[in-house]
C-alpha cells in the first residue's frame, strides 16, 4: 500500500513541478456586510473590513495595509461668523463642490509613512491630501475649518488602526455616525510594500434606509403635497386623540 | 430609547422628545401658546437641523393646538368670528412672509435676521406683559377698583364695525386684519404659529377679555400653523413626522393638564408668568447672537 502511494507520488511529482502552481494572490480582502440598512432604531453601524495577505505584515520590509472607503460626495458649504456692532453674524464663506459625505482611512501605518506624497495624493489617501477644491474665498482657514468640522462630527476618520493576528491576517472596523449619508460606499484595500503599492482591491457598500424610515423618506421627496396633507391630518388626529386620552375636565 | 428620524437623518432620545414635547404641550394649555417659540430653538439646541427643528416645530405646534383647542371649545371660550377675522389677515401676511424668508436666505443671512426677530418681538411682547400683569397684580393687591375693560382709542373710530358677540366688542374688523397679517408675517419668518404674540396683541391692541382670548388664538394658530407644515412639507421638504409624532405624544398629555391648570390661575397671574418664560428665552437668545460662539467657523450642506 505505502510502496504504491510511493510510486504515485513519484509519478505525480513531476507533473506539478512542470504545471504552472495556482498563484496565490498578494491580497484578499472583504467587507463583513454589503449593505448597512437604517431602520427606525439605527443609531450608527461599523462595517469590519477585512482579508489576508500572501507575506508577512510589519515585518521589517514587509506589507503593509492601507484601508480606505469613500462616501458619495455631498457639497458643503463653511461660513465664518464675524463679529458686527457686537453680533455674530455669517460673513464670508467657502462652498466646496466636490467633497466626499464620508471619508475613512485606516493603515497598520500612517499613509505618510507608508507612501510617497505623489502616490498619496494621486490616491486620495489621507485627509491631507484629498482635493478640496473650493469656490469663493481661497483663504487657507476655510479648508482647515472643513477638515475640523467634518471630524470633528465623524464623517471624516483619520489613522483609523488596522488589527493584524498571525502575520497575514489583517481587519479594521470603521463606524458610521446616525447621521451617515445613503448611496454607494467604495472601499479600496491596498497592499504596499518598499513605497509603492504592489496590489489592491475595491470593495462595494450600499446604504440604505429600510421599512418605515424608508418609506416615510421616499413618500415625503415623491409626493410632498400628498405627505404635507398627511402631517397636518396625522398632527391634528394626535392632538384630537390625545384630549379625549387625557381628558381631565 | 434611541429613534431614528427619516428626514432629519440622525438618530436621538425618544424619551427627550417625549419629554420636551410634555413640557411645551403644558405651556401650549396653560397659556394658549403654540408654544413654537420655545419648541424650535430647544430643538436646535439639542441638534435638530434648523430646517427640519422649523417645519417640524410648526406640525406640532399644530397638534398641540388642535388638542388645547379641543379644551378651550369645549369651555366654550372661542370667538370663532373673531378667529376668522384674524386668519384672514394671517394667510395674506405669511403669504408674504414666505417670500420675505427667501429673500433673506439669497442674501445668506437667515440665521441672524430670525434670531434678531425672536429677540426684538420676544423681548418686546415679554417686557409689555410682565409691567401691564405685575401693574394690574398691584392694583388688586391695593384694593382699586378694577380699571375699564379697555380703552378707546383711535382704533375704534375705524369703519366696517362688526359685533363680536363672546368678545363682547363693537369694532372695525380693520384692526383685527391687521393684527393677524402682522403675525401671519413675523410666524412665516420665525416659524411659529404666534401665539405668544397673539394673545398679548388681542388683550391690549383689541381689548378682547382674557377668558376668551386664549381658545381664540389656538383657533388662529392651528389654522396658521397647518398652512406653514403645508408650505415647509411641499417647498422645503423638512417637516419629520416622526419627530411631530414624538413631540406629539408627550404634548396632548401636557396640553391637557396645562389647560386644566390654567382655569385656575388668574389672569394677571398666567400673563405675569408668560411674560416672563417669554423674556428668559428672549434672553437666552440674545446670549447666543453676542456671544463669542465656540467655533468661528460653520459647515452645512450646499444649498
Amino acid at each position: 500500500m505505502i510502496r504504491l502511494l510511493l510510486a504515485l507520488l513519484l509519478l505525480a511529482a513531476p507533473a506539478a513541478a512542470q504545471a504552472p502552481r495556482p498563484a496565490t494572490p498578494p491580497l484578499t480582502a472583504a467587507l463583513s456586510t454589503d449593505t448597512v440598512e437604517i431602520t427606525t432604531g439605527f443609531t450608527g453601524a461599523s462595517v469590519l473590513v477585512y482579508g489576508a495577505t500572501d507575506r508577512l505584515i510589519g515585518a521589517p520590509d514587509g506589507d503593509e495595509i492601507l484601508i480606505v472607503m469613500w462616501g458619495p460626495p455631498l457639497p458643503m458649504v463653511v461660513r465664518r461668523k464675524v463679529n458686527l456692532l457686537g453680533f455674530w453674524m455669517n460673513g464670508p464663506s467657502a462652498a466646496f463642490p466636490e467633497v466626499p459625505g464620508f471619508y475613512a482611512i485606516a493603515g497598520t501605518h500612517p499613509p505618510w509613512e507608508l507612501l510617497p506624497e505623489d502616490e498619496r495624493r494621486a490616491g486620495r489617501l489621507g485627509l491631507e491630501v484629498l482635493p478640496l477644491r473650493a469656490t469663493g474665498s481661497q483663504q487657507p482657514a476655510f479648508r482647515a475649518a472643513l477638515l475640523d468640522l467634518k471630524q470633528g462630527d465623524r464623517h471624516w476618520l483619520e489613522n483609523l488602526p488596522v488589527e493584524v493576528s498571525g502575520g497575514r491576517l489583517f481587519s479594521a472596523r470603521i463606524a458610521f455616525p446616525d447621521t451617515v449619508q445613503t448611496g454607494e460606499y467604495r472601499t479600496e484595500v491596498l497592499l504596499v510594500r518598499d513605497r509603492r503599492v504592489v496590489a489592491r482591491q475595491e470593495l462595494f457598500l450600499r446604504v440604505q434606509r429600510v421599512g418605515s424610515a424608508a418609506r416615510i423618506a421616499s413618500v415625503a421627496r415623491q409626493l410632498p403635497l400628498v405627505y404635507g396633507v398627511s402631517c397636518i391630518l396625522l398632527a391634528a388626529a394626535a392632538g384630537w386623540l390625545g384630549s379625549i386620552l387625557f381628558r381631565r375636565s | 430609547m434611541q429613534v431614528y428620524l427619516p428626514i432629519a437623518e440622525m438618530s436621538v432620545d425618544a424619551l427627550w422628545l417625549l419629554g420636551i414635547g410634555f413640557g411645551v404641550g403644558w405651556l401650549s394649555g396653560l397659556f394658549g401658546v403654540g408654544g413654537g417659540f420655545l419648541l424650535t430653538p430647544v430643538l436646535i439646541l439639542i441638534g435638530i437641523p434648523s430646517p427640519v427643528a422649523v417645519a417640524s416645530g410648526a406640525n406640532q405646534t399644530l397638534g398641540a393646538s388642535v388638542s388645547g383647542l379641543i379644551a378651550q371649545w369645549r369651555r366654550d371660550n372661542v370667538d370663532a368670528r373673531m378667529g376668522l377675522v384674524l386668519l384672514t389677515g394671517g394667510f395674506v401676511g405669511s403669504a408674504l412672509g414666505v417670500q420675505l424668508f427667501a429673500l433673506l436666505r439669497k442674501l445668506g443671512q437667515v440665521d441672524l435676521a430670525v434670531a434678531l426677530f425672536y429677540v426684538v418681538v420676544l423681548g418686546t411682547v415679554g417686557l409689555l406683559m410682565v409691567r401691564e400683569s405685575v401693574r394690574s397684580i398691584w392694583r388688586r393687591r391695593r384694593g382699586h377698583a378694577p380699571v375699564r375693560l379697555h380703552e378707546h382709542t383711535w382704533l375704534h373710530g375705524l369703519p366696517f364695525k362688526l359685533r363680536f358677540r363672546k368678545s363682547r366688542l363693537y369694532i372695525s374688523v380693520l384692526p383685527p386684519l391687521m393684527v393677524g397679517f402682522g403675525i401671519g408675517i413675523l410666524s412665516a419668518v420665525m416659524g411659529v404659529g404666534g401665539g405668544f404674540m397673539l394673545v398679548p396683541a388681542m388683550i391690549y391692541l383689541l381689548g378682547m377679555p382674557t377668558s376668551v382670548v386664549i381658545g381664540t388664538s389656538l383657533f388662529q394658530v392651528v389654522f396658521v400653523a397647518a398652512n406653514v407644515t403645508l408650505l415647509q412639507a411641499w417647498q422645503v421638504g423638512s417637516v419629520d413626522i416622526v419627530l411631530t409624532l414624538l413631540l406629539l405624544a408627550g404634548g396632548v398629555a401636557g396640553a391637557q393638564f396645562g389647560a386644566a391648570m390654567g382655569t385656575r390661575l388668574r389672569g394677571e397671574e398666567t400673563r405675569a408668568l408668560l411674560g416672563m418664560l417669554v423674556l428668559t428665552v428672549a434672553a437666552g437668545l440674545f446670549w447666543q447672537l453676542v456671544r463669542r460662539p465656540d467655533s468661528l467657523y460653520v459647515v452645512g450642506p450646499l444649498p
